[in-house]
């Protein structure tokens, strides 16, 4: 794992770290004599700061739901250490639980009640009533633009009306910590933009801390600000998505200039941030670490030399390739729309390789 | 902290009164027995003409006639036939993450337990009461049997039957319960539901005497505790003559088998409900995550 964290200087670690994991393994018992145990998390460490919105990216199977059920009480870990809002979560699960708010991959909603029927009584499983979680609900449900169904039969609901409800099921306790298991599972490319901005808002105007399990690469890249990429139990990568993309090289700039007009190779290669030049016939590559602060540069120093530039392009490395450069294989999405199957029942795929 | 258990009893009760078929399902077989079986099966008419009524009552252990003997009887399978349905809710909870959801709040499992056993419990009551009602309403019917009671029954009486009926109903609520909490599938709960359901119908005193029963029948009969609630629920309608024990003993029985399916239920419960385990152990939660 690369080691991105920053140093905290200017608050104390326990007000700035909500998350706390140490060497985290989760070992699942044989499923049958002879098999090999799954080793679902293998020695993950990680902290999450107060405000942010964390991502753990990886493909199905990495271990992501794993991670997210012991850290939300549901699942005992085989080793190690996770606290959550300074509170062990071994040591006291009942009272990290109300600290939490979670969001599960499928819709856990009661389809024969009501939008606001389903955050009254999960209000009531935190022991809150009353007027004031009335008034909540009522904020929570127009927040995520459910007010005018919310007295409707969840069973009425669109898909995307449920993630959102499920959202603000997540919400109603007023939790400052909010976990998000592949919230937007099943929802069409539009809808799931649409989501990240709802949870955008919830992080705005709520204050909260989310940690979230994904397995879509643009949705870690747009809406977390600092990304662990999980890979068969292990953390191979951590830091901001840019952070990320630098670590593979940063930028390539391409740069096409006039037909025979001369090399431009030496006059690049000495530019600051550059660290690297390939070229075939009038097009070149430069490596570099910020590709867009290097374009005027590039510009100025080849119309100097009489090299008149036709054509400059930025291209950004993505998290695809950053995958394929940590793990030397190739991201496995699924294609990013999943597969009937896979809707039918949440995921589809076993988080860990085999059925018991 | 009653407010989060109170909150599991409103969502179940809601659901109960935007669809309560089952109920009404459950009450299909006990009210068929009264207008079918119960009308035809009068084993009085085989008794040569000219005996006397003091012979019948007292082969029916007091009871005025057949129909009412057999009314009582089904009142207690009314009960059971309605607790048959209880562990449903549990099994859907698990396979649509209902459960792993109320899990991840700070409500406590045993509150998960309670308020399935008190809603359910209740829910099992209703049918007994509204065949009590049916069966008195049938004895104003001309030519039909209906149900007739002495006129001697005191509200302690009343008092024995309600008890009787309140601990049955837990009892059989707890058993259903517990097998709700053990089974992952719909059709395995009611594998083992509809097997069970005759059987311990067949074996009771519910559907006729004791007394003309081979003597292993015999045995089996008397502490089923189908029969345990119906000499109760008999004794405090048609008096206590002919019962070789007093209502305190056979309430106590009764009491015994509730605490042993409650105890039951409870161990199953908490199984189905830990989450302090690794998984693979065929709890809900491990199917939760293997299906995710």
């Amino acid at each position: 794992m690369s080691g991105m964290t920053a140093s905290p200087t200017s608050a104390p670690e326990s007000q700035r770290t909500v998350i706390e994991v140490q060497d985290l393994r989760m070992v699942y018992p044989v499923p049958k004599a002879g098999a090999a145990p799954t080793v679902a998390v293998d020695g993950v460490s990680f902290q999450v700061r107060r405000g942010e919105i964390f991502g753990f990216l990886g493909p199905n199977g990495a271990g992501k739901t794993t991670t997210i059920s012991i850290l939300t009480t549901l699942l005992k870990p085989s080793s190690g250490s996770a606290r959550v809002d300074g509170v062990d979560v071994l040591a006291h699960p009942h009272e990290v639980r109300r600290k939490l708010g979670l969001v599960f991959q499928r819709s856990t909603a009661d389809e024969e009640l009501t939008g606001r029927e389903n955050m009254t009584i999960q209000a009531g499983l935190y022991g809150q009533s009353g007027s004031r979680v009335d008034g909540r609900i009522t904020d929570l449900l127009t927040q995520m633009d459910l007010g005018p169904v919310g007295n409707r039969l969840v069973k009425t609901y669109s898909g995307g009306m449920r993630r959102r409800l499920e959202l603000a099921v997540g919400m109603v306790h007023n939790p400052k910590l909010l976990f998000l298991d592949e919230p937007t599972l099943g929802l069409d490319p539009q809808g799931r933009a649409g989501f990240w901005s709802y949870i955008r808002s919830l992080r705005e105007k709520e204050g909260i801390t989310v940690f979230m399990t994904t397995h879509y690469l643009d949705e870690a890249d747009q809406l977390c600000d600092r990304i662990a990429v999980i890979d068969h139990g292990k953390i191979i990568a951590l830091g901001t998505p840019k952070e990320l993309k630098d670590s593979i090289g940063g930028d390539t700039l391409e740069v096409s200039v006039a037909a025979s007009a001369g090399d431009l190779t030496p006059l690049v290669s000495t530019l600051p941030g550059v660290v690297g030049v390939s070229h075939r016939e009038d097009t070149y590559r430069l490596k570099c670490s910020n590709g867009e602060r290097l374009v005027p540069e590039v510009v100025l120093a080849s119309e100097r030399a009489g090299i008149p530039v036709r054509e400059v392009k930025v291209i950004r490395p993505t998290l695809d390739e950053v995958f394929l450069e940590l793990t030397g294989h190739a991201y496995r999405e699924e294609g990013g729309i999943p597969s009937p199957e896979s809707l039918a029942d949440g995921n589809g795929r076993s988080e860990r390789g085999g059925r018991p | 902290m009653m407010l989060p258990m109170f909150s599991l009893i409103r969502r179940e009760f809601i659901r109960w009164i935007r669809a309560p078929t089952w109920v009404i399902s459950g009450l299909m077989s006990p009210i068929l027995y009264l207008l079918l079986f119960g009308q035809a099966f009068d084993l009085g008419k085989l008794l040569p003409p000219g005996t006397p009524a003091s012979a019948l009552s007292s082969a029916l252990s007091g009871a005025p006639d057949y129909f009412s003997y057999f009314a009582v009887g089904m009142v207690a399978f009314a009960s059971v036939t309605a607790a048959m349905f209880s562990g449903t809710g549990i099994i859907f909870d698990k396979q649509l993450g209902i459960l792993q959801r109320i899990l991840s709040t700070p409500i406590s499992r045993r509150s998960v337990f309670l308020s399935s056993l008190t809603f359910r419990g209740i829910l099992t009551l209703i049918p007994a009461f509204l065949v009590v009602g049916f069966a008195l309403l049938l004895a104003h019917v001309p030519n039909v049997a209906g149900l007739t009671v002495g006129s001697g029954v005191s509200v302690l009486d009343a008092a024995d039957f309600l008890v009787a009926a309140l601990v049955l109903s837990v009892a059989f609520t707890a058993l259903f319960l517990s097998f709700g909490f053990a089974a992952q599938r719909i059709e395995s709960y009611f594998g083992v539901v509809t097997i069970l359901q005759l059987p311990i119908l067949l074996t009771s005193n519910a559907m006729y005497p004791v007394s003309i029963m081979p003597s292993w029948l015999q045995y089996i009969v008397s502490v089923n505790p189908i029969s345990l609630a119906v000499n109760v629920m008999r004794m405090s309608l048609f008096g206590t003559a002919g019962y070789p024990y007093s209502v305190a003993v056979y309430l106590a029985g009764l009491v015994g088998w509730a605490a042993l399916f409650v105890g039951l239920a409870l161990l199953l419960a908490s199984r189905a409900l830990r989450t302090d385990v690794a998984p693979n152990r065929g709890s809900a939660l491990s199917q939760a995550i293997a299906d995710s």
